[in-house]
C-alpha cells in the first residue's frame, strides 16, 4: 500500500488521531524537504547568477552577425518550412532507449545484491530484468532492420 | 508474484507475437512480410486459449478474466481478417513489379504490432487492480490507436483524424489522471480494494467524489460517451473502415472495464440489495447515459455518410451500455445483473458492428482523382442487393441486429440491459432507452432500404469489390455470428454474469461494517481484513 507524502516516524499514519485526512496530509516532517529547497535555491541562484554575470561582464557589440538568428550556428538560408532529415532525431531516440535501460538497471543491480541468487526469488528477479533487456533488444533489432543506422 | 504472472499469460502471448510481427514486417522477402498477419492471428489464438485458463484474481472482479479476455481475443480475431492488407497495399504492388524493397516505406509490421499492443492494453485493463496500472493500461490501449488511425490510409484526412484523436485523447488522459490523483489524495492508496475499504469506512468526502466523477468523465472519452464524444464521427470517417471497426470495439471495451473497476470501489456489493451507488455518481452516470444515447441517435438521423452514421450509432450504443453500469451487479440472477448485461452487450456490439464496417470496407469506388477509395455514403450503397447480394445480406443482418430486431444477436443484448434497468427501478432511463431504440430504427432501416430496396441509377458507377478477400471473410463472419451466436446467448450471458461478480472479500467486509455500524471500531476491521 502506497501512502501519501513522505511520512516519517514522527507522524505515524496509523496513529489513532490520523482519522482526519487534511491533518494526515499536513503531518509530514517538513525538514525532510530541506534538500529539495536547497536544490531549488541553487537552481535559481545559478540561472540568475549567470544572467547577472553576463550582464556585468559581457561585451556589447552590434552588427550584422550579431543580429542573425543563430549567432554562432549555421547561416539561416532559404525557407524554414522545407523537409529535413530526421535520422539524427531517430538515432537520438534509439540512444534514449538504452539510456533509460541503464537507469532501470542501476537500482536493480543495487537491490539484486541483497537477494540470495540461488533462491527462487533470485531467479525470478533475474528473469524479469532479462525480459526487460530482451524487449530493448527487440526494439534495437527493429530499428536496425528499419535502416535507422544507415547513413547514405 | 509468480501467481500474479499467471493472470498475464494471454498478454504475454500477445506481447511475444508483437515482438515477432514487428521485425517480421520488415523482412526482405514478401513471403515473410505476408506471414506477419498470420503470426498476429496465431498470437490472438494463443491468447484466446490461454485466457480460458486464467486464474481468479484478487481484484474487484475476481472471476472476470476468463470471460473478458476471451471476448477481447475473440473479437480481435474477428477483426483481424478485416485488417489484413489495409496498409502497404500500393507499396507491395510496386515491389511486386520489381522495385527494390525499402524498409522505411513499409508499415505493415508496425500496424499489426500496434493492433496487438492495443488489444493487450485492453486485457491489462481487465487484470488491473491498481490506479497506476489502470492508467498505463488505458494509455497502452489508446496510444497505438492514434497512430493506426493516421497510417491506415495514405490520405491527408486520416492524418487529420489521427491528430484530432490524439489531442482529444491527451485531454481525456489528463482529465482521468487528475481524477486518479484526487482519488489518491482522498484515500492515500492506489489499490482499488483499499480505496473501496477506505470509502466504506470513512465515506467518500468531497475530494473522493470529485476524483471519481472526473475519472469517469475522462474515461468516457474511450467509450465515446458525452461529454467526450465529439471526436467520434471525424475520426471514424477519417480512418480506414477496418480501423474504425477496431476503434468502435477496443477502446470501448477498455473504457467500460475501467469504469466498472472504478465504480466497484463505491457502492456495489454494499447496501441491502447491493446496488447502491452514491447519489452524485448515480446522477452523473444517469445524465451521461441519457445524453449520450439521445445525442448519438438524433445526430445519426441527420447523416448521409454511412461511416459517420455508424460513428454516431457507436456513441448511442455506449449510452445503452452505461445503463447496465448504472444498475450495477444487481441481486445476482441473469435478468438483474446490469454489469453482466453490459459486458454481454459489448460482445454483441463487437460482433455486429464489425459486419457493418466490413461491408463498407469491401466496396470501393473511384474518387475525383481517379483513385480507388472505400465507399462511404449511404448513396453508394444503393441497389447493392442486385450487384452483390451476399454483402447486401450481411449489411442487412448487421443493421437489423444493431437495431435490436428480435431473433438476432443485438436483441438479446438489449433485452438484458432493459430487464436489468427495470429490476433496478431505473424506469425513467429505460423509457429514454426505449424511445432511442425507436429513433435508431429510422436510420438503421435507411441502411437496409438502401441496400435491399433501392435500385441503382443507370449512370452510377458500380462499386467495385475490393481484392482483399479477408474483408469479405470478416463481413461473412459477422453476419453469420449475428445469427449463430444467438444459440449460445444463454451460456454467454451466464458467463458474463459470473465474470462480473463483485469480490466476495469486499462483500464480506461490507457485511461486517453493516453489523458494526454503530460501534466506533470500524478502522480496526479495515486493518485486520
Amino acid at each position: 500500500m502506497v501512502k501519501a507524502g513522505p511520512v516519517t516516524d514522527r507522524a505515524p499514519i496509523d496513529s489513532p488521531d490520523s482519522g482526519v485526512r487534511p491533518r494526515m496530509l499536513l503531518a509530514f516532517d517538513q525538514s525532510a524537504y530541506l534538500p529539495i529547497l536547497l536544490i531549488i535555491m541553487m537552481a535559481i541562484a545559478f540561472a540568475v547568477g549567470n544572467i547577472g554575470v553576463s550582464l556585468i561582464l559581457g561585451p556589447r557589440r552590434e552588427g550584422d552577425v550579431k543580429s542573425i538568428t543563430y549567432e554562432s550556428g549555421m547561416n539561416p538560408l532559404g525557407t524554414a518550412r522545407k523537409r529535413f532529415n530526421v535520422r539524427f532525431y531517430i538515432l537520438a531516440m534509439t540512444f534514449l532507449v538504452f539510456d533509460v535501460e541503464i537507469i532501470f538497471l542501476y537500482p536493480w543491480a543495487v537491490s539484486f545484491a541483497q537477494i540470495d541468487p540461488r533462491s527462487p526469488d533470485g531467479s525470478l528477479f533475474l528473469g524479469r530484468v532479462l525480459f526487460f533487456l530482451f524487449t530493448t533488444v527487440v526494439a534495437y533489432v527493429y530499428a536496425w532492420k528499419k535502416g535507422v543506422f544507415r547513413f547514405d | 508474484m509468480i501467481e500474479k504472472l499467471a493472470q498475464l499469460h494471454p498478454e504475454i502471448a500477445l506481447f511475444a507475437a508483437t515482438c515477432i510481427v514487428m521485425v517480421l514486417g520488415l523482412a526482405k522477402s514478401s513471403f515473410w512480410r505476408g506471414m506477419s498477419v498470420w503470426v498476429t492471428g496465431l498470437g490472438l489464438v494463443a491468447a484466446l486459449v490461454l485466457s480460458f485458463f486464467s486464474p481468479q484474481t484478487d481484484g474487484m472482479l475476481p472471476n472476470s478474466l476468463p470471460y473478458l479476455k476471451a471476448m477481447i481475443a475473440a473479437i480481435g480475431l474477428m477483426i483481424l481478417p478485416l485488417m489484413g492488407g489495409t496498409v502497404d497495399r500500393w507499396y507491395e504492388r510496386t515491389v511486386g513489379r520489381g522495385a527494390s524493397f525499402d524498409p522505411l516505406r513499409v508499415t505493415r509490421g508496425e500496424f499489426y504490432a500496434f493492433y496487438l499492443l492495443s488489444l493487450m492494453g485492453v486485457m491489462l485493463c481487465v487484470t488491473a487492480d491498481d490506479l497506476i496500472w489502470l492508467f498505463l493500461a488505458l494509455e497502452l490501449t489508446s496510444l497505438p490507436t492514434y497512430i493506426m488511425v493516421a497510417m491506415s490510409t495514405p490520405r491527408l484526412r486520416s492524418q487529420e483524424a489521427g491528430v484530432k484523436y490524439f489531442f482529444l485523447g491527451a485531454l481525456s488522459a489528463a482529465t482521468f489522471l487528475y481524477g486518479f490523483a484526487m482519488l489518491y489524495g482522498a484515500t492515500g492508496t492506489t489499490q482499488l480494494q483499499d480505496i473501496a475499504i477506505h470509502f466504506r469506512t470513512e465515506g467518500m468526502g468531497l475530494i473522493g467524489t470529485l476524483g471519481l466523477v472526473m475519472a469517469l468523465i475522462g474515461v468516457s472519452f474511450k467509450i465515446a460517451a458525452a461529454p467526450m464524444h465529439f471526436y467520434t464521427p471525424d475520426v471514424y470517417q477519417g480512418a480506414a473502415s477496418p480501423v474504425s471497426a477496431f476503434l468502435a470495439f477496443a477502446p470501448k471495451a477498455a473504457g467500460f472495464v475501467v469504469m466498472i473497476q472504478l465504480l466497484s470501489t463505491v457502492g456495489w456489493g454494499w447496501g441491502e440489495h447491493g446496488i447502491a451507488l452514491p447519489e452524485a455518481l448515480r446522477i452523473t452516470l444517469w445524465v451521461i447515459a441519457a445524453i449520450t444515447m439521445t445525442f448519438g441517435n438524433v445526430l445519426a438521423l441527420l447523416q448521409s455518410n454511412a461511416k459517420r452514421m455508424l460513428a454516431y450509432s457507436s456513441i448511442a450504443h455506449s449510452g445503452y451500455m452505461l445503463v447496465g453500469l448504472l444498475v450495477g451487479p444487481g441481486q445476482g440472477p441473469i435478468a438483474g445483473n446490469g454489469l453482466g448485461a453490459a459486458m454481454f452487450y459489448l460482445l454483441c456490439y463487437g460482433v455486429m458492428n464489425l459486419g457493418a464496417f466490413a461491408v463498407l470496407a469491401c466496396l470501393e469506388k473511384r474518387d475525383e482523382h481517379g483513385e480507388l477509395v472505400e465507399i462511404e455514403t449511404v448513396e453508394d450503397l444503393r441497389g447493392l442487393h442486385a450487384a452483390r447480394p451476399g454483402l447486401a445480406w450481411a449489411m442487412t443482418l448487421c443493421a437489423l441486429s444493431l437495431l435490436g430486431m428480435p431473433p438476432l444477436l443485438g436483441f438479446w443484448g438489449k433485452l438484458g440491459l432493459f430487464t436489468s434497468g427495470i429490476s433496478a427501478g431505473e424506469i425513467g432511463l429505460v423509457v429514454i432507452m426505449g424511445l432511442n431504440s425507436a429513433v435508431a430504427a429510422f436510420y438503421y432501416l435507411r441502411l437496409v432500404r438502401a441496400v435491399m430496396l433501392d435500385t441503382r441509377d443507370e449512370d452510377m458507377d458500380r462499386p467495385a469489390l475490393t481484392d482483399m478477400f479477408g474483408r469479405r471473410v470478416a463481413a461473412g463472419l459477422s453476419a453469420v455470428g449475428v445469427l449463430v451466436v444467438v444459440i449460445w446467448a444463454g451460456q454467454l450471458q451466464a458467463a458474463s454474469d459470473h465474470a462480473t461478480e463483485v469480490n466476495p472479500r469486499i462483500r464480506q467486509f461490507n457485511e461486517r461494517v453493516v453489523e458494526a455500524e454503530e460501534t466506533p471500531v470500524i478502522e480496526s476491521i479495515a486493518r485486520n481484513d
